[in-house]
């Protein structure tokens, strides 16, 4: 039996990983381009999925028109926060924009909560189904995520790879300086970064309510964390690092709930953590380990 | 008559109507008392509700007349609320400041996390000049760890006590499902409360009822992911599943069982999450769970409460019922120990109402009769709720 528990913890954390791989591609797409943390990133998101479902209650229509919704709500939040956030806030300073972000974080989660009183919302499922072995499980919602998130991938390096508004995106990212002086527009392409990343994470925010079942304030200091700690493992600015270190925490998470318990279980996965600052501070696909 | 005259005439009525009303107002006096629980965070909702039945409840009685203080003059009950964010520091600061006005009472918290170490900056004993401990009664509506006001002499709770409903749940369904015969728990560790009542009491009143207990699972508050609990829970195949978690866990754990297929003969929930929370979350999943509760609109006053509730855009449950029959208490007390409700016996009034309380055996509850304990607690009537058609319906009444 023990074998069987283990092997469906993995497959369960694996697959609920996706759903953290998805919340740090968009940390590290952020990172990527400014260099910057978006802090307020998760909550954005999960407030994203909260508009989805007002709309959708509002208005009706199928749960799977909730993700699209969403990824528009999540795409607006993102426009804000860019210009709330960093805009009009001096980049050359780090701490200002981690601020900002952060005070737009607990802004945003406090307006959640105004709105909602904190109760849990229903989630409608867009995916149903469940394979079922005999003893083991997958669940299709899950695997859907998972899909989203190699999807997410895909597009995203297809974005910033073959077409202009990538290599206009890289350029911003390498040299700021030489990408206005070429025409490049500076705040333009930081916009449509969060503009994107937006559409992401509202889009992760949906999947994430359906994939629970619920959507709460609560998610969104956990989703925040994970979000932080996927972005570090799988390499600062790194999308398929995102993706690999998201499935990577998932498992982690169970594994380590599954021999440790539940109360010792965020220990070993900030242990995780640091075992990668320390030996591979560059993430998951880093080449070297640069030290002082 | 002379015009001279006529003004003199107007004049000496319009003196004698400002002379005559002066008096009645000055005569109305302010009671002022405090509520203070979570008004922001994911708790929000229980102070919302709680504030709600407070403002009714003092609504209520200010209509009918206000109550009597001790000079025979009559008082109108005013209510202000505080945010504690059910943090323990800033609950402590709340009731400080609170304790510094002429508030006659400090009515929560709403966490039992709040509540345990407010008390202990109460003082202890009444009339001990050794222990400079603030002297300030509080009166909780919502924080339900069982025991609580035992730490000082100055609290008072209006809570359910959970051993009893509990029980009593485990006792019918002895006398009436004897086809149950186990149990498998699930705990939301990182919470004081369902903590509590998962190790203190369920399981403790269902091992002597004389359930076998096959095991138990664990999550915190903000977990999302039940897949090895829900998995514990099939493999422990069990007759019931009793779910001590507040309703976001309770819910989550719920769908869990739902995908895994784990179908218990009966689910049981924590008396907290007997709310609306756990319908907004999930009443599909929660249909049949059964849950104690103190609080359910059966009788014409609590039906009456939950509308005027309503009316200050609270929704009436087990802890903010105990927020509103708070007040009513507080009404008899001040009437009956003579508090002038005065700026300068303020501390004075305080005194008479702490004396008061302790003195209560029994109060009128919003369905029923509730006892009340030499430590400050009370043993009030309870129900057995069970959601159905995304409602709270009465399943049984033990009383009866």
């Amino acid at each position: 039996m023990l074998i069987v528990d283990l092997v469906q913890s993995i497959v369960d954390g694996l697959l609920f990983g996706a759903t953290y791989a998805l919340i740090g591609i968009g940390f590290t797409l952020v990172f990527g381009v400014m260099h910057k943390i978006n802090m307020a990133y998760a909550a954005a998101s999960v407030g994203a999925a909260y508009a989805a479902l007002r709309l959708i209650a509002l208005i009706g229509g199928p749960a799977w028109a909730s993700l699209l919704i969403a990824a528009a709500a999540g795409g607006v939040f993102g426009l804000i926060i860019y210009w709330l956030c960093f805009r009009f806030i001096p980049l050359s300073n780090p701490l200002a924009t981690l601020m900002s972000t952060v005070g737009m974080f607990l802004l945003a989660e406090e307006i959640i909560v105004h709105t909602t009183d904190g109760m849990p919302q229903n989630y409608p499922v867009v995916v149903r189904g469940i394979l079922d072995m005999g003893e083991f499980m997958i669940r299709g919602d899950l695997v859907f995520v998972f899909v989203c998130a190699l999807l997410a991938m895909v597009v995203l390096l297809y974005l910033l790879y073959r077409t202009k508004l990538g290599i206009a995106t890289r350029a911003v990212s390498q040299q700021p300086v030489a990408a206005q002086l070429v025409g490049i527009r500076l705040n333009h392409i930081n916009a449509l970064t969060f503009i994107v990343t937006g559409m992401l994470g509202g889009f992760a925010g949906a999947l994430i309510g359906s994939a629970v079942g619920l959507l709460s304030p609560l998610l969104v200091i956990p989703l925040t964390i994970k979000g932080l700690i996927v972005t570090v493992i799988g390499g600062l600015g790194s999308i398929p690092g995102a993706i690999i270190a998201g499935l990577l925490v998932g498992m982690a998470e169970n594994v380590f709930q599954y021999f440790r318990g539940v109360t010792e279980r965020d220990i070993y996965v900030m242990l995780l953590l640091f075992v990668f600052l320390v030996f591979r501070p560059g993430g998951i696909f880093s080449n070297t380990v640069k030290r002082d | 008559m002379t015009i001279p005259r006529l003004l003199a005439a107007s004049a000496f009525v319009t003196t004698m109507a400002i002379s005559s009303a002066m008096p009645a107002a000055a005569q109305e006096r302010e009671i002022r008392l405090s509520g203070f629980g979570a008004m922001s965070g994911v708790v929000r909702s229980f102070g919302i509700n709680s504030k709600a039945a407070l403002e009714a409840a003092a609504d209520e009685i200010n209509k009918s007349g206000g109550v009597k203080l001790g000079d025979g003059t009559k008082g109108k009950i005013v209510i202000d609320y505080f945010d504690d964010r059910c943090n323990a520091e800033e609950g402590i600061s709340v009731t400080r400041r609170i304790a510094s006005t002429s508030s006659l009472v400090g009515i929560g918290p709403t966490c039992s996390n709040v509540a345990e170490p407010l008390f202990g900056v109460l003082q202890k004993k009444v009339g001990d000049a050794g222990d400079s401990g603030l002297q300030f009664p509080i009166f909780t509506d919502v924080a339900i760890k069982g025991g609580l006001a035992k730490i000082s002499e100055w609290a008072f709770r209006n809570v359910p006590d959970e051993g009893a409903m509990y029980a009593a749940l485990f006792q019918w369904l002895k006398k009436t499902r004897p086809e149950l015969k186990t149990i498998f728990g699930g705990v939301e560790e990182d919470f004081a409360h369902s903590r509590a009542t998962w190790y203190a009491v369920m399981k403790e009143v269902a091992a002597k009822e004389g359930f076998e207990i096959k095991g138990e699972a664990k999550w915190l508050l903000a977990d999302t992911n039940f897949t090895n609990q829900a998995r514990e829970a099939r493999r422990a195949a069990a007759d019931i599943v009793a779910i001590s978690a507040h309703p976001f866990t309770t819910c989550g754990m719920l769908k869990e069982l739902g995908r895994q297929g784990v179908k218990p003969k009966l689910v049981i929930g924590l008396t907290s999450s007997s709310s609306l929370e756990t319908l907004q979350g999930c009443a599909a999943e929660a249909e049949a769970i059964i849950i104690p509760t103190s609080f359910a609109p059966v009788t014409p006053e609590a039906r009456a409460a939950a509308d005027r509730a309503a009316k200050f855009n609270g929704s009436l449950d087990l802890h903010s019922g105990a927020a509103y029959e708070i007040v009513a208490i507080l009404k008899d007390v001040i009437e009956g120990e003579g508090v002038l409700a005065k700026p300068d016996t303020v501390q004075a009034d305080r005194a008479k109402i702490r004396n008061g309380l302790s003195k209560l055996t029994e109060t009128k509850g919003l369905i029923g009769i509730s006892k009340r304990t030499e430590e400050g607690e009370a043993v009030k009537p309870f129900l057995f709720v069970h959601a159905k058609g995304g409602k709270w319906e009465v399943l049984h009444n033990p009383t009866k």
